[in-house]
């Protein structure tokens, strides 16, 4: 057994070794180790050991850790492989998200003929990329003729293909079903994703409702562990939910491994100058989005130009589609449409993904890279029909058992009204919670995505915000009357909301 | 029953004009309310506290009045004498702060005052400029001349640093009237020429005034803006002064750039909303309007924690000292409360400069979280300015309780600090500048 272990340990380490060497960093890496080897700390007779002494003393050693720690960390895939065994519960689901897929990105394909183009887009004229690039910072001023464009999809489209999924263990729910008139199937239930309970959720986030540190300690505890620069440590800071506000960027870089290097500010120019020379379809829908969006939004509109220059960047960046290629998005029923170069479509509300970030980092280039490292974690699985246990419906799932169980008179109150809970809450879940919430307290809520590495505090945060507003809820019976309760969250401060929602029956 | 109650009420009317009223009065009595202005959200608040609106020749206890119907008021000649249950929500002399060569001839006078007392905050530091020796500490206002008065020495000013950029304000106008930028003494010349030969002679005489430009603005997002904050005065000797804690950033629509060229393009130079709102690119969802609590946040992210107290501190230092600045000279009368809108432009440097203060900041809401705003300003204030029992009295020593602070934050209360100090315990409610500045404020 042990045997075994160890041999896939040295599986792993060369595995490792190997995508180490194809990395950008490693040239950089590769150096600064020759360079450490001809120093006078480095001895002959002692290479082995005085080598490793002088990369720890450089910092070398927490850089690989960090690498490694970022590559297993991406490596494991909750997501069962995908097989089409016919007896896979849930492989209807992963039809459903390929039929999604296909969708979107028909839409898209079909938006491109109306309107005589194509998606890899034709070459800007001279004048127009000249005055592009004089207005790169202010893209706002770029005059966009958007008539002709709207977004190709928006939450509430995604929201209608979930509340239609029909597994097998759904449809045999019907046999003889009598009732189905009155209880609407729209259940989330019959769906064999395992969540967890609150019990459960409660010893993932005990860190959450800890708090024997005075504040004045903890903000020098912060920069202590920050310094070490350790990745594993900086991720947990993020737990408490008390992120010093200085801090946070540069821990959030650490964490999702996006601290700028060259190569970084490399890659952002080629991928500013592919903006510059291409004219595609794909930015006219980012101007779209961000003037739908972030420039109505009184908490976002002053980073306007910023979020434009990153979204367009976002758009031509092929590292994305590598980044978050999973077996089924390659499946040959897909490849009949083309896509953006980063495999993804955008969709209503896209932009404010980025924009929360603003509040962090100046440099739209810093911005850029830990937005996107963000994105590919985290938002991705948000807009995707996936199987993830942290996917938009295992969140669905989980939101809704938790209600059923820790709010049944809500839950009856809804049913009466054959209003579907999920309704009212999904693109909060879907755009977790940007725009939503005021960005002090969205920053809290993604300190502790990062910090738990789980997107569950979505659902959890949204049971408790239904909750705290259950007396107004009781008390109106349309859902344009829900949505008006639950409209302005201005006021919701998520740390103690969390505490509460830990520390129920 | 609306001519019924006004009939009930001109009955006290007589009886009260010129005794007090008794206390088993007070408690039984409606409180009318009078205003100039045809504002939904100083309305909405008076109707809700159940107010009765009266004219200005009935007995009112509470009138929010334009400056110039408060002026009038208290005129020798309008022969009206207020009695001790009358609140009116302006000082009779507020222009010693609103105007701007007012302001500016105060701030002046008060350092050369402090100096002349060996005062340690008048302390001047040589930075080595080309400008002469600094205030340390009273440095918050850009360099200004009133002209043509002090022409001869603007000149002597501008010879020093050509290269800079003045900005000319009409003193007697607001919301944007009338400024413009001149970057060469030929331009400024030339002005003073044609506004001669004007048909308003009176331009020409003694109402503008010339400052430096910031030239250095702090650009968020590319952008301009200045901070409009609201301070409330309910007394001036001693002096009493609250910090209204939703304040807001007004940005320019366009990207600020200070080549000559956009010299003349009020919408990168001006943040005013009146100016703005007549730009191509203005948006009436926000209406360029943000947070001050979204500029801390920002701040706090991307430059530091201790940076960003300093600047909150030193606005709240600019404010304080720019009331005291008009302390001896202001007519501090019982029955007045003020609320000034203070217009703060930071530069790059994190170093707040004070622009210009407004006795009547606009009550017009321009977006739907505007409105939720001045809202929030107005039942604040008459929170504050009234005493627990809820009706105007001047006999009540203006100390609101900490839960009728809303959203304000104490500035400074000369008299509580007197008191904590003769107590000799310095508590730490005293929110003001920086903390080792509160015992200097006397």
């Amino acid at each position: 057994m042990d045997e075994i272990r160890e041999g896939s340990i040295h599986h792993t380490a060369l595995k490792f070794t190997e995508d180490i060497k194809q990395m950008k960093i490693y040239n950089n890496l590769y150096k600064t180790v020759q360079k450490l080897t001809c120093s006078p700390d480095v001895k002959n007779d002692d290479m082995k050991n005085t080598l490793e002494q002088a990369m720890k003393k450089h910092g070398l050693e927490t850089e690989i850790r960090n690498i490694v720690f970022h590559l297993i960390r991406n490596s494991i895939k909750s997501e069962v492989k995908f097989s089409m065994q016919t007896n896979d519960p849930l492989n209807y689901l992963r039809r459903a998200g390929i039929q999604w897929e296909r969708r979107v990105r028909k839409s898209l394909n079909t938006m491109c003929s109306e309107l005589k183009t194509t998606l890899q887009g034709q070459l800007r004229k001279e004048q127009e990329k000249e005055e592009l690039s004089n207005k790169w910072t202010e893209l706002s001023n770029f005059q966009v003729d958007l008539s002709n464009y709207r977004p190709v999809y928006a939450p509430k489209d995604l929201l209608e293909v979930l509340v239609s999924l029909k597994g097998p263990a759904g449809a045999n729910k019907d046999d003889g079903c009598s009732n189905d008139d009155v209880i609407p199937r729209w259940e989330f239930s019959h769906i064999a994703l395992p969540v967890r309970n609150l019990q459960e959720l409660r010893t993932v986030f005990s860190e959450i409702l800890r708090n024997e540190m005075t504040l004045n300690d903890w903000s020098a505890t912060c920069e202590r562990i920050l310094s070490t620069r350790h990745a594993p440590l900086c991720q947990q800071i993020l737990k408490k939910g008390l992120t010093p506000i200085l801090l946070r960027g540069k821990i959030w870089s650490i964490v999702l491994g996006s601290e700028l290097e060259d190569h970084h500010n490399e890659y952002w120019e080629e991928l500013k100058v592919n903006v510059l020379n291409t004219d595609s379809i794909v930015d006219k829908l980012v101007f779209k989005d961000v003037q739908l969006t972030a420039t109505n939004d009184d908490q976002y509109f002053v980073f306007e130009d910023v979020i434009y220059q990153v979204m367009l960047c976002f758009s031509r960046d092929s590292e994305i589609a590598d980044m978050i290629k999973t077996d089924w998005l390659n499946t040959s029923k897909l490849k009949q449409y083309e896509t953006p170069q980063n495999n993804i479509v955008p969709f209503h509300g896209i932009c404010m993904f980025a924009a929360p970030f603003c509040y962090l980092y100046d440099s739209p280039i810093a911005l850029y890279y830990t937005f996107r490292a963000f994105y590919v974690r985290y938002c991705h699985r948000l807009t995707t029909i996936n199987t993830h246990n942290q996917g938009i419906v295992s969140l669905c799932l989980l939101f809704e058992k938790l209600l059923q169980t820790h709010e049944p008179s809500l839950w009856s109150h809804f049913r009466e009204l054959q209003i579907q809970p999920i309704r009212v809450v999904f693109k909060w879940l879907m755009r977790a919670f940007s725009g939503h919430l005021h960005p002090q307290e969205l920053l809290i809520l993604w300190d502790l995505i990062l910090g738990y590495d789980s997107l569950e505090i979505l659902s959890l945060l949204a049971i408790i915000i239904l909750s705290f507003r259950k007396e107004s809820l009781m008390q109106v019976s349309t859902i344009e009357q829900i949505e008006a309760v639950l409209a302005d969250l201005s006021s919701i401060k998520v740390l103690p909301l969390v505490q509460l929602a830990l520390s129920r029956d | 029953m609306a001519y019924d109650g006004n009939k009930r009420l001109t009955a006290t009317n007589l009886s009260t004009m010129y005794g007090r009223i008794t206390h088993n009065e007070n408690a039984r009595m409606k409180i009318c309310f009078c205003t100039d202005m045809d504002k939904s959200v100083l309305l909405n608040n008076f109707e809700k506290r159940g107010w009765m609106q009266v004219t200005a020749d009935d007995d009112w206890n509470f009138y929010w009045a334009g400056t110039q119907t408060c002026r009038n008021i208290f005129s020798v000649d309008s022969g009206y004498r207020m009695h001790d249950n009358q609140l009116i929500n302006h000082f009779p002399n507020h222009y010693e702060l609103s105007r701007k060569d007012l302001l500016v001839k105060n701030i002046k006078r008060y350092r050369k005052d402090l100096e002349r007392d060996g005062n340690p905050l008048a302390e001047k530091v040589n930075d080595g400029g080309i400008n002469g020796p600094k205030y340390l500490y009273l440095d918050f206002i850009p360099v200004t001349f009133v002209l043509p008065a002090d022409y001869n020495m603007f000149v002597e000013e501008y010879r020093k640093n050509t290269q800079s950029t003045w900005i000319m304000k009409p003193t007697g106008k607001s919301q944007g009237a009338g400024i413009f930028l001149i970057n060469k003494l030929s331009k400024l010349k030339r002005w003073s020429r044609e506004a001669k030969t004007s048909f308003h002679p009176a331009i020409g005489k003694e109402s503008y005034v010339i400052s430096r430009y910031i030239e250095n603005p702090l650009l968020i997002g590319g952008k301009k803006f200045d901070l409009r904050l609201y301070v409330l005065v309910t007394s001036f000797r001693p002096l009493k002064a609250y910090l209204f804690k939703l304040g807001f950033c007004r940005f320019c629509t366009v990207k600020y750039d200070t080549s000559v060229t956009e010299l003349d393009n009020m919408y990168v130079h001006l943040t005013n909303v009146s100016v703005q709102k007549h730009g191509g690119e203005y948006n009436n969802l926000h209406g360029g309007k943000w947070s001050v609590q979204n500029l801390k946040l920002y701040l706090e992210g991307t430059r530091g924690k201790k940076v960003t107290e300093k600047l909150f501190g030193g606005i709240n230092w600019l404010i304080v000292h720019s009331l005291k600045a008009v302390q001896p000279v202001m007519a501090s009368d019982r029955h007045c409360f003020e609320c000034y809108g203070y217009d703060i432009i930071i530069d790059n440097n994190l170093k707040a400069w004070l622009v210009e203060v407004n006795a009547s900041p606009s009550l017009t809401s321009t977006t739907v979280n505007d409105r939720i705003l001045k809202y929030k300003l107005i039942d604040n204030i008459l929170n504050i300015v009234l005493p627990p029992e809820g009706i105007p009295d001047v006999r009540w020593n203006k100390v609101p309780s900490a839960e009728n602070l809303g959203n304000f934050e104490l500035l400074i209360d000369e008299e509580l600090a007197a008191q904590t100090q003769d107590d000799n315990m310095l508590s730490g409610n005293m929110t003001g500048g920086k903390p080792r500045t509160n015992n200097r404020w006397k």
